[in-house]
């Protein structure tokens, strides 16, 4: 068969490469760095304005079992060349795939109503009402998915993520915190009976380690047709970009302890003062435009979410049910993709519209609490599909992997159980 | 009719309508046209009996019946060419020829075919996935009262080409016989969307051209993935076929050691032409020519430079071109198609061929053949050394696509985007 000369597809021409905003870092590096969406920015700033230094102890536990479950989405990637569902679907059947993906996909829209809360309690901040943020969360989702430029983007991204980090790491050194208060509590838990003290702790590893970004790791390394060649360099990819999330976890609970916690200031995550509250630990820095940093801050890392979380989702249910999915396709090829974006922007939309402006920081909380209780349900076919000799070849956990993965699963059950007890009680 | 899903688990029984099992699966011999059902397997207290399809009476959405007495609980062996049906390709992915297209398996449609039990089609749409959820009537129902329907689709497994590993072990009557015929750049874009292991699994069993072809059609970091997965061997075979000018490049692309093994395991001209190519800059009519092109010396006639033709056509990138060379092998003139089929046969080419014609140096940048391409709107254009000796020619895809935004450097990873050849 000879090549035609004048053969040009004619879809390659205008092709989008959404991926490309992702092409600077690492798969472990870019869903680390995503972590710290809205959600995660909030979540930890919460979680130090309300209770100090002493949830640093959690942050170390989601880093190492964050390492663990990243390890072994990235190891399934490197030995399958698949995507998550799509294995669950193979392995374990339609049912079980469905389960699974239903799972995901409400632990999602969580995420999802949380960037958009973001955006909401950003425009908030700076004196616009909450609706304006939830469109212009629209604006962005349908110009990730049908603009391509996203060379500049993925520049502004890391700058801003970049300087949000930096801003609180200066400002947690400026507010004179607790040193030796911050080692103790990084390493010896501290367990407390007040209100709120489990919620934050859920939410905190529920912002953290993400069903999404189980998914997410999986897809991303078979996507860049990595090998079991790449293995070690996989593992030195998630180990930092676990370090770097929790680091920057680290330094906004920090700074949230020593500017906002130590002025006994009480954080009621139902009021509309709440973000103004948690805005506080930027003072030190910034001064009287602490505020408006944060909301910029929160914005961007709203968008950073977006950019990331419906895809994903996405992605993930039209794999496992073989449609067409990608933002290649034209919106008659893939309906099912696009109609779940559309839906997801939909749904989140509604909700920040109907939720009022005061509890959008609490609707945050909330979302990350959803991915924590859910994450479970996900991280039982990760463990399993990974100790499957057939399937992974050489690269079959181990026993010492087996364990820790099966004790970090546990601990998160235990943890969504206690909440739920104490919730109750 | 019967689907898969309906027969598995249903309850299997014996000649006195004992039960004695369930349906865990069925096995097909694969070779015809419509695979026809050999076996079944049952499961008993967790074990797997292999039952030959002459003992079975029956099998229907209620279960299997079985017309002897007499069981063979032999452990089911997996012959060459017979796959089982739920566990090699129930939610497996497969490519849809017609539709080019990759999609997954929801169901598995059989068919009563001159009196036996065949697979004729893959159940794809979303009828078969609201089976296998189990919610399939009331969904129905609720369609209904909504006046919509639910989509069906079906591939009739003429149609379908598996990709998985499991059944690329069974390769030998897995020959990929659809996939050959698509166009390469089609079958580019399916090798695309598998995953590492199946996209060597396809190439492994088209054939060289046809292996060449597709990966011709792809990004470069794709067609280097693919190379240093296969076999050396074949992957040298392959780049025997591929035009000169894209092994080049490909070639120049692999690691050392990649390069030097395929490149030893190659034809010792077809290796000498790549070398050679390789020596070139990127960037210059030398690095994007091909060496694949039709030079007659000028003494020929034109009925003997038409059957010279005919002779090097398979090879030769364009022929609407035929150079004219002189006795030391400068490039003395061109002659178009044309003008050999409109000329008499006797005459002597030299006499009515085109004698100073369009050439470039092998060192000219791409950006010059390009300009010279457009302006004399050129389909190629010779590209000769100091001499004038005729080295190669520049086709005018090949310019165009120096014209095209170069990839970066580095890989962009796609996760969400397929773009095949958009870094091209």
């Amino acid at each position: 068969m000879r090549k035609p000369v004048f053969a040009l597809s004619p879809r390659a021409a205008n092709r989008v490469r959404l991926a490309a905003i992702l092409s600077v870092l690492g798969p472990g590096l870019v869903s680390g760095f995503a972590d710290n969406d809205a959600g995660g920015i909030t979540t930890y700033s919460v979680a130090g304005a309300q209770f100090g230094y002493d949830l640093l102890w959690v942050l170390l536990v989601s880093q190492i079992v964050l390492f663990f479950t990243q390890e072994v989405g990235a190891r399934l990637g490197l030995a399958t060349g698949q995507g998550l569902a799509g294995l669950v679907r193979e392995r374990y059947g339609v049912r079980w795939a469905a389960f699974m993906i239903t799972a995901m996909l409400i632990a999602n829209v969580g995420s999802i109503v949380a960037e958009f809360a973001g955006c909401g309690a950003a425009v908030t901040l700076m004196g616009f009402q909450s609706w304006i943020g939830a469109l212009i969360a629209a604006v962005v989702v349908v110009v990730l998915l049908t603009r391509g430029s996203y060379k500049w983007v993925q520049y502004i991204f890391v700058a801003v993520g970049i300087g949000v980090s930096l801003a609180y790491f200066v400002s947690a050194v400026m507010a004179h915190p607790d040193w030796g208060r911050t080692a103790n509590s990084l390493v010896i838990p501290r367990l407390s009976s007040l209100p709120g003290y489990w919620v934050a702790v859920v939410a905190t590893v529920g912002t953290t380690i993400t069903p999404w970004g189980q998914a997410f790791i999986q897809s991303y390394v078979a996507d860049k047709r990595l090998g079991p060649e790449d293995l070690v360099g996989e593992r030195i990819d998630v180990g930092f970009g676990a370090l770097l999330t929790n680091l920057i976890a680290a330094f906004i609970l920090v700074a949230c302890a020593a500017a906002v916690f130590s002025a006994h200031t009480q954080i009621d995550t139902n009021s509309p003062g709440a973000v103004g509250q948690i805005a506080g630990a930027l003072t030190p820095l910034a001064g009287s435009a602490a505020t408006a940093l944060f909301a910029i801050g929160l914005l961007a890392a709203s968008f950073l979410g977006l950019g990331v979380v419906p895809l994903t989702s996405a992605y993930a249910a039209c794999e496992a049910f073989g449609w067409e999915t990608g933002v290649d396709w034209r919106m008659r090829e893939a309906p099912a993709f696009y109609g779940l974006m559309i839906f997801f922007v939909a749904f989140a939309a509604i909700f920040i519209l109907i939720v009022p402006a005061g509890s959008l920081v609490q609707v945050m909380l909330t979302a990350q609490m959803v991915n924590c209780i859910l994450l479970p349900f996900v991280l039982v076919f990760v463990m399993r599909l990974s100790s499957d000799r057939t399937l992974m070849g050489p690269l079959v956990s181990g026993r010492f992997l087996l364990i820790v993965g099966w004790l970090g699963t546990a601990l998160l059950v235990v943890l969504s159980a206690t909440l739920l007890v104490t919730s109750i009680v | 009719m019967l689907y898969l899903s309906q027969a598995i688990g249903r309850p299997v029984r014996d000649q006195q309508g004992e039960p004695i099992g369930s349906v865990a699966d069925l096995i097909v011999a694969i070779g015809d046209k419509y695979p026809p059902v050999t076996g079944i397997v049952v499961k008993n207290n967790g074990r797997e009996i292999f039952l030959h399809w002459n003992s079975v009476s029956a099998l229907d959405a209620a279960g299997a019946t079985l017309g002897t007495s007499a069981i063979d609980i032999t452990k089911f062996h997996q012959r060459p060419n017979e796959i089982r049906l739920k566990r090699d390709l129930m939610d497996r992915q497969i490519v849809d020829i017609d539709g080019r297209k990759v999609v997954r398996v929801n169901d598995l449609r059989l068919d009563e075919v001159e009196g036996s039990l065949h697979l004729v089609a893959v159940d794809v749409g979303a009828s078969g996935l609201l089976r296998r959820l189990g919610i399939e009537g009331p969904w129905r129902t609720i369609a209904r009262g909504l006046h919509r329907d639910v989509p069906e689709r079906y591939i009739d497994w003429e149609d379908v080409d598996p990709v998985e590993r499991t059944i690329a072990s069974v390769k030998l009557r897995v020959p990929h016989k659809g996939l050959a015929e698509l166009h390469p750049a089609d079958l580019a874009t399916i090798i695309d969307q598998l995953s590492r292991s199946d996209r060597v699994g396809v190439i492994a069993a088209l054939n060289d051209e046809a292996a060449a072809d597709a990966i011709g059609e792809m990004e470069p970091e794709a067609q280097v993935d693919i190379l240093e997965d296969l076999e050396p061997e074949r992957a040298a075979d392959i780049l025997e076929e591929m035009d000169p000018d894209e092994a080049a490049d490909l070639v120049a692309d692999l690691s050392d050691e990649s390069r030097e093994e395929i490149l030893g395991l190659m034809e010792k001209d077809e290796a000498e032409e790549v070398q050679e190519l390789m020596e070139y800059d990127e960037d210059t009519a030398g690095g994007i020519m091909t060496t694949e092109f039709v030079a007659v010396p000028k003494s020929l006639t034109a009925a003997q430079t038409i059957d010279r033709l005919r002779e090097l056509e398979p090879k030769a990138e364009t022929i609407y071109y035929v150079y004219v060379t002189d006795s030391d092998g400068r490039l003395a003139g061109v002659l178009s198609l044309r003008d050999l089929i409109v000329s008499k046969p006797n005459v002597v080419i030299s006499k009515f061929m085109f004698d100073e014609p369009v050439a470039v140096q092998t060192g000219a940048s791409t950006a010059e053949v390009t300009e010279v391409v457009a302006r004399y709107n050129l389909l190629a254009v010779p590209v000769v050394d100091g001499e004038g000796h005729l080295e190669g020619i520049v086709t005018v895809d090949d310019a165009i696509d120096t014209l095209l935004p170069q990839p970066t450097k580095r890989r962009l990873p796609r996760l969400f985007s397929r773009s095949g050849q958009a870094d091209r």
